[in-house]
């Protein structure tokens, strides 16, 4: 597939006037790319875009593909995560000195990181997300509840609503499957502590750290407290959490916006009883930081029309783009204004968030940890049902990520 | 690949005799040969030239850089001292061995006893089990591992909740992939669920072709039900239950799809499998020379437990010939 649509490419380049665009499905929405390929056509007279939509499963075997390949196309969006992968392996063009050019100063600081390596920009922002916390403002308001700003704001405002619905014994005030791994990184990061941290190319696992177990501590906590159902031993989407959320016997659930419309398939009146807030931090009146999942924009290094590539990137940075990609629920990548995003609760909550957005270690083997067997999870399995106690599990999930990353 | 597999079955018996071959021209003496040639080629180059591959590719380093660049780069053993000199690898090995065992026992003697079943019972009974049966076959295996999670599902399975209606309220809210045996455990219930349908099919045709009247005999001189099954039943379907023993064996060892879905070889690595610990290092790593390297030592290892197999297979060939 990727190798037809990079031949086809190449038959029709003869005129020098075509740009394959590869997009993923589901990013930037058609009415935006609609009108931003007519503006790029009228600006660049016989250029003509060739948009292609990809899908998300087995990307990655087809940019290898294509990337490798003698007719790449000269735009492409990269899964953040999947980013640094490329950026290594030098198949990405260099974009550090047109930076500038394309908002550079208004970058999304957890894409940034991840489109960079050996400091340079292989990768631009494009879009991101984050989680926040779904609740159920009909039973918060009966409760009495207010959004909680802190961490023990939260716990109490769990405990309230476990009180307040005591008469259903199938209530959870929070769902909260046990692999949830991006709260805990959440958690991690408002401790000040990390995962990983970079010396050269080397990443090294910091999971031996107190910050680490007292964000492990605190994850016990919620599932103490919340008493969740939740499997202790599978992530969010075993089962998936957006339908247990839709079946109302859930107050709140760490989510990402679109969960909602998830949960509303189930129960179309959910939406509008819902709302969100940033995830809590330990120091009340702040928001803890949030794992910023998202894509990037590159161009490959064997683009045969890399200036062109340039220019459309030049355009899709640019804040009248970047504001549609706000209205459409995602965090803008390179523009801070999310006024758009903000219009509904659930992207403004997102916003909050994501100026304290961070970025998984922008190590070239991440994609091993997610792809694979991930440690963390399996430290939360372990510390969770007890099976190993703090010190045991980050010691064994510290040795595991070692060992994937190194 | 099954029509090139059964093209080649027929024409295998075809050469004649050595003694009238000698007095035939060539031209008809290649014809049999040139008939085999196009299944012979389709075989060598589908099934040989991957085969061949994976084997070049173990010898060499083969990440994402190199796969990306195109480059070639030998490093004669080092893929296997890598995965040899893992402990992990030996413990993963045992588990697969001791799994693909459990799976195989299983499916070959519930399958045997279905097949014996279906013999001994009446027609429209028979014919009820048989649809079940087909059905239980064509579930697609993915659907069957959602429909199998959602059975033993902690908080929401129907078996949980079943249990406790017996009055077992210990398995409310029970968690059976908190641990690799467990989880393994119920993979294997889902493995054996949907090989079962085929090994009874093809014993229970082979249990059609005792003649009845050898089970009238075996009644007339007063053996028991147990008798009559080791003098009767068995002696006519001993090859194929080897046979069934065999494929199952095959097909077990190298079951992945299941195993991964169901908790992708977790809690904590503990129903790792040999495929999964190649999907891991060669999909999920990019360590594409490993993973063809544990791909080669798997093989290795299926060879070893299925030498006794083989060697029959390869003695009865000949003698048939």
């Amino acid at each position: 597939m990727a190798l037809l649509a990079t031949g086809c490419g190449g038959g029709t380049a003869a005129g020098s006037g075509e740009l394959t665009v590869w997009l993923m499905n589901g990013s930037a929405p058609t009415s935006l790319t609609d009108e931003l390929h007519k503006e790029f056509e009228d600006k660049h007279p016989g250029v003509k875009v060739k948009y292609e939509i990809q899908q998300w499963t087995g990307i990655q075997d087809k940019l290898t593909t294509a990337l490798a390949g003698n007719q790449p196309p000269d735009v492409v969006e990269l899964g953040n995560t999947q980013n640094p992968k490329f950026a290594k392996e030098r198949v990405l063009t260099d974009l550090t000195a047109d930076a500038s050019e394309l908002a550079g100063s208004q970058w999304l600081e957890g894409l940034k990181q991840s489109g960079a390596w050996q400091g340079k920009q292989y990768g631009v922002p494009f879009y991101a997300a984050n989680r926040s916390v779904i609740y159920r403002k009909d039973l918060f308001d009966k409760a009495g509840i207010k959004e909680p700003t802190s961490r023990a704001e939260w716990l109490e405002a769990i405990r309230k609503l476990k009180a307040a619905n005591a008469s259903d014994p199938e209530f959870q005030p929070l769902y909260l499957a046990g692999q949830n791994w991006y709260s805990l990184l959440s958690f991690i990061w408002d401790e000040g502590g990390d995962i990983a941290k970079q010396e050269g190319e080397k990443f090294t696992a910091t999971l031996e750290t107190a910050q680490v177990k007292s964000a492990l501590e605190f994850y016990k906590q919620l599932v103490e407290v919340s008493g969740t159902k939740a499997p202790k031993d599978a992530d969010e989407q075993k089962p998936e959490q957006a339908g247990v959320y839709g079946q109302g016997k859930v107050g709140m659930i760490i989510g990402l916006p679109w969960e909602v419309d998830t949960a509303a398939k189930t129960d179309p009146s959910i939406k509008a009883k819902s709302a969100a807030f940033p995830i809590p931090s330990k120091n009340a009146g702040t928001n803890a930081p949030v794992f910023q999942g998202g894509s990037n924009l590159a161009i490959p290094a064997g683009s045969k029309n890399a200036a062109l590539a340039k220019d459309y990137l030049k355009l899709m940075t640019s804040a009248k783009y970047q504001s549609q990609l706000a209205k459409s629920g995602m965090v803008p990548g390179t523009s801070k204004d999310t006024g758009e995003l903000e219009a509904s609760p659930f992207g403004a909550a997102m916003a909050k968030g994501s100026r304290n957005g961070r970025a998984v270690p922008a190590s070239p083997k991440w994609g091993t940890v997610e792809e694979g067997q991930n440690p963390l999870k399996d430290m939360l399995t372990a510390y969770l049902t007890g099976a190993k106690d703090a010190t045991k599990a980050t010691a064994d999930a510290a040795a595991k990520l070692n060992g994937l990353l190194g | 690949m099954t029509a090139t597999v059964d093209a080649v079955a027929p024409v295998g018996p075809v050469p004649p005799a050595p003694s009238a071959v000698r007095r035939r021209p060539f031209g008809e003496r290649a014809l049999p040969y040139l008939l085999l040639a196009p299944a012979v080629l389709a075989l060598l180059v589908m099934l040989g030239w991957p085969a061949l591959q994976v084997v070049l590719i173990s010898f060499r380093k083969l990440d994402l850089g190199e796969l990306v660049r195109g480059e070639v780069v030998w490093t004669g053993f080092d893929n296997y001292a890598e995965v040899l000199a893992d402990p992990e690898f030996w413990s993963i090995t045992l588990r697969t061995v001791l799994f693909t065992a459990g799976c195989v026992a299983g499916t070959v003697l519930a399958g045997l006893g279905i097949a014996v079943l279906m013999r001994h019972i009446g027609p429209k009974v028979r014919i009820v089990l048989q649809i079940a049966l087909v059905l239980a076959w064509a579930v697609p295996i993915l659907a069957a591992t959602t429909v199998f999670q959602w059975i033993f599902d902690q908080q929401y399975g129907i078996l949980n909740k079943t249990l406790v209606l017996l009055g077992f309220e210990s398995f409310a809210g029970h968690s059976w992939f908190s641990t690799g045996a467990s989880t393994l455990v119920v993979i294997g219930l889902l493995i054996v669920w949907q090989a079962v349908p085929f090994i009874a099919f093809t014993l229970y045709a082979g249990l059609l072709a005792v003649p009845r009247d050898l089970y009238e005999a075996a009644g007339m001189d007063g053996a028991s039900g147990t008798q009559t099954f080791r003098a009767v039943t068995w002696p006519s379907i001993a090859p194929l239950v080897t046979m069934s023993t065999f494929l199952s064996v095959l097909w077990d060892f190298k079951v992945f799809a299941q195993v991964w879905a169901i908790r992708e070889g977790g809690p904590d690595g503990g129903s790792t499998t040999l495929p999964v610990l190649q999907y891991l290092k060669g999909i999920a790593s990019s360590h594409f020379g490993v993973a063809a390297a544990v791909a080669v030592v798997m093989t290795l290892v299926l060879v070893v437990f299925t030498a006794q197999y083989l060697r029959m297979l390869l003695r009865s060939g000949r003698e048939e010939l």
